[in-house]
């Protein structure tokens, strides 16, 4: 035995590890985070600290049960927990982000064999499950938290709203893609009502922690900087939502308004940044991102158009993420072709005699050699 | 605008010994000169027991074309034939040689006329390899089968570490401004590119002042593999090397700053290649730096040497080349050479120790990839055994540069699995 250690090269790896890739993405939504608690309160952190906990949990169970490797802590459950969690509506009944926390981690991850094995993004999955299950719950949004007026305000969690299963009354609001949806069917200005800085500020109705555009930006922006998600992603998705919006309502007279509208509004650029781009089922060649990204744009649009929801990111991402897959069978070439034998091309300089310069740098070259050849074969013939 | 490869990853620097200039390296008693320093065959020894040698003189002949002379590194007497592990893990015929401390040269006869053919004579007589690390015999590559237009010097020095032909550039300019010279004039090509990666300012500064105009200095972006062969030759010329090709099939001819140095010294100074600069480094010990070093010192002699009173139980691995594509010794038994450019003493803290775990699909590996495969497919299918998907990913295109396995955060053994399948695919005559 050796005293110093022998192994094949490289010996020395980059910094980055699994765990704090994921580091990196919980950081980089904390603004989201953030922006939920000063939106809605702090009953909708309880929903995604439940989420967090749970899906650490079962995690942790599965590979108890199954007597595999421990993996919670490469944090990837951490990740999936706060993702569902900014998922859901402001206020839910406690049991939906258990269930949905179950349904993540165990169903959509750990049965397809853990990390970077599944080949659906575990919260998409989740917040999908729920929709089916629960769609009142999940469609019911509440109206931003009014911090002047705490007193008359159920959104805090109480003893009692914690505890008793029953969901506070509260006021719903209806997002503004529900609203430009109404537009669209009535004909009138979508945009009537909205407020832009609203929008982007994120005090608006919708899904806990997709309503600030400002703070999932912020998240973006720095997951891109530390290189932790291929910027093709998310700029071909926007781009192409935007293109394709403008296309599907070109009809309709108001396209500028429903271009920011829909840039703005429902979960488009949380789940641009943050969950298209999940590793595990998004794809990976240059060509195959760009086609993923146009096709997350295009089912986005005819789903917020044509079907009767009035959001569609999250299935669009859902569809694209079963087409990955697919996409990573786009054959890459690799740098300096295919090897001579498997291609047509090439001609065996050897198979040509008494030529001293039997090499061709390029294509014409060689084929006005081969022209002179046929001559030179013609006279003597 | 700095010129440059596609992909490719940028490890920490590490190059600790930059502003260590070079020194000779002391020499021990005895010496053990491996008569296989080169790629191809090993050499016929044309010494005996007993036999009284000088530095420079020939103990081993090269046998076949693609083999290198070899010489004597000290002056002193043959003291007979050892088998010794080589630094790659065979065990090769050494010649123990005793010195005697006066180090007397013999020099090789005087060159009459300089003509391309005496020249690249002068070459093969004088034992010269590629001095880069992969020790192909330098008349063999000087000698292309095909009509080159370009010579393109390899400065980039890109593995972490290593600072030897940075040191050579800053120190021995002229004679590699010769040395690039003759090359040229063998094969007969007009100009010349001397590559230098970015982060060695001073080396692109001095070289550019003394360079004539046929010799051009290229500032590459200091990106790893910038050295690797094809990617520089893309990097300086953009033409792309066909997949199982040689550079001359893109009409080009690299060679490394060490081995144009080593041609000029054959040629004007009548030296022999037994010596050469090479870096010692890492946290394993204290007195690191660049030296010249002549054949056959065995590694345990320079670990005593520059070790400085760092515990021995620190060092976790010793590489011989550099971190990226070096080899890990098992032992101190092996010695210096020709293609011997660094000795890395690492810590635990320098070295990857982490365990792999599972792949996150993350891509990096694909990414980084400088030649374009898909290094998460190839593992996949490798381990899988599944030869049907293996033949057409391409696994004989990889240049084994490493960027797979640093890349990934998991930590996978990428370029392991790579090797691996081209193991298994020549084995079942797929190639």
């Amino acid at each position: 035995m050796s005293r110093y250690l022998v192994s094949s090269s490289p010996h020395i790896a980059s910094s980055r590890t699994t765990r704090n890739i994921m580091l990196d993405v919980i950081i980089a939504l904390m603004p989201a985070v953030i922006a939920m608690v000063a939106i809605f309160g702090f009953y909708p952190l309880l929903n995604t600290l439940v989420c967090v906990g749970f899906c650490v949990l079962f995690e942790f169970l599965f590979n108890l049960i199954r007597k595999k490797e421990q993996t919670v802590g490469d944090l990837s459950a951490i990740v999936t927990g706060i993702i569902l969690g900014l998922n859901l509506p402001a206020v839910v009944p406690i049991y939906v982000p258990v269930v949905g926390a179950l349904f993540a981690i165990v169903i959509a991850k750990m049965l397809f064999g853990g990390i970077g094995r599944n080949f659906a993004n575990p919260a998409i999955s989740a917040r999908i499950f729920l929709l089916l299950a629960w769609t009142g719950v999940m469609t019911s949004f509440v109206a931003p938290l009014d911090w002047s007026n705490l007193a008359e305000n159920n959104m805090f969690f109480t003893v009692s709203n914690v505890f008793n299963i029953k969901m506070p009354d509260l006021v719903t609001s209806a997002t503004p893609l529900a609203h430009v949806k109404e537009a669209l069917e009535l004909g009138t200005n979508p945009a009537t009502g909205i407020n832009a800085l609203d929008m982007f500020l994120g005090t608006i109705g919708g899904s806990a922690g997709e309503v600030s555009a400002l703070a999932i930006l912020i998240g973006g922006i720095y997951l891109l900087i530390r290189r932790v998600i291929d910027w093709k992603i998310p700029l071909v998705y926007i781009l192409s939502t935007v293109i394709f919006t403008a296309i599907f309502y070109s009809d309709t007279g108001y396209v500028g308004e429903y271009v920011w509208t829909y840039l703005l509004g429902g979960g488009l650029l949380f789940g641009a940044f943050f969950m298209a781009t999940d590793y595990a089922t998004s794809p990976k060649s240059p060509v195959a991102v760009i086609i993923y990204g146009i096709g997350l744009g295009l089912l986005t649009v005819i789903i917020r158009k044509f079907s009767s929801m009035s959001e569609g990111v999250s299935y669009a991402i859902l569809l694209m993420n079963i087409v990955t897959p697919l996409l990573d069978k786009i054959k890459v070439k690799p740098f300096g072709g295919y090897p001579a034998y498997k291609n047509k091309d090439f001609v065996d300089a050897s198979a040509i005699k008494g030529r001293a310069l039997g090499v061709w740098n390029s294509k014409e070259n060689m084929l006005s050699d081969l022209a002179k050849g046929i001559e030179e074969g013609g006279t003597n013939g | 605008m700095l010129k440059t490869f596609k992909r490719g990853v940028h490890p920490p620097e590490s190059k600790y010994t930059a502003s260590d200039p070079l020194s000779e390296f002391e020499t021990p008693d005895r010496v053990f000169v491996s008569l296989a320093q080169s790629a191809g065959a090993p050499c016929e020894p044309v010494v005996k027991e007993g036999d009284k040698v000088k530095a420079g003189t020939l103990i081993g002949r090269a046998k076949g074309f693609v083999s290198a002379n070899v010489f004597s590194s000290v002056s002193g007497e043959v003291k007979g034939f050892v088998k010794l592990p080589s630094s790659n893990g065979f065990k090769v015929m050494h010649v123990e040689i005793e010195n005697d401390f006066k180090y007397e040269t013999e020099s090789l006869p005087p060159l009459l006329e300089r003509t391309p053919a005496a020249l690249l004579e002068r070459v093969k007589q004088a034992g010269i390899v590629g001095m880069g690390g992969a020790g192909f015999p330098a008349h063999v590559k000087l000698m292309p089968k095909k009509r080159v237009d370009t010579l393109i010097i390899n400065g980039a020095e890109c593995e972490p570490y290593i600072t030897c032909d940075y040191r050579l550039m800053l120190e021995k300019g002229q004679e590699i401004i010769n040395g690039i010279k003759y090359t040229a004039q063998i094969l007969g090509v007009g100009e010349a590119y001397i590559g230098i990666e970015s982060n060695k300012k001073d080396a692109i500064k001095k070289l550019a002042q003394i360079c004539p105009p046929e010799i051009k200095v290229v500032a590459l972006k200091s990106k790893y593999p910038q050295g690797a062969e094809k990617q520089l030759i893309y990097s300086v010329t953009k033409r792309v090397v066909p997949a199982g090709g040689l550079p001359m099939d893109a009409g080009c001819v690299v060679v490394n700053v060490h081995t144009a140095y080593s041609i000029a010294r054959a040629i004007d100074n009548g030296e022999p290649c037994y010596m050469r600069a090479m870096t010692v480094s890492g946290d394993g010990i204290e007195k690191g730096g660049n030296f010249w070093v002549r054949g056959g010192i065995p590694y345990s002699f320079i670990y005593e040497k520059t070790r400085g009173n760092i515990d021995e139980e620190k060092v976790k691995k010793v590489i011989v080349g550099g971190p990226m594509m070096g080899i890990a010794q098992s032992s101190l038994l092996p010695v210096t050479g020709k293609t011997c450019s660094s000795l890395l003493f690492l810590t635990a803290k320098n070295v990857n120790t982490l365990k792999p775990t599972q792949c996150i699909n993350c891509g990096r590996c694909m990414r980084g990839c400088p030649m374009n495969l898909n290094p998460k497919a190839i593992e996949e299918n490798t381990l899988a055994d599944n030869t049907d998907k293996l033949k057409n990913l391409d696994v004989f295109s990889c240049i084994e540069c490493g960027v797979c396995s640093f890349a990934c955060p998991a930590k996978r053994p990428l370029l392991f699995a790579v090797r691996l399948a081209k193991k298994t695919l020549k084995e079942r005559g797929i190639k």
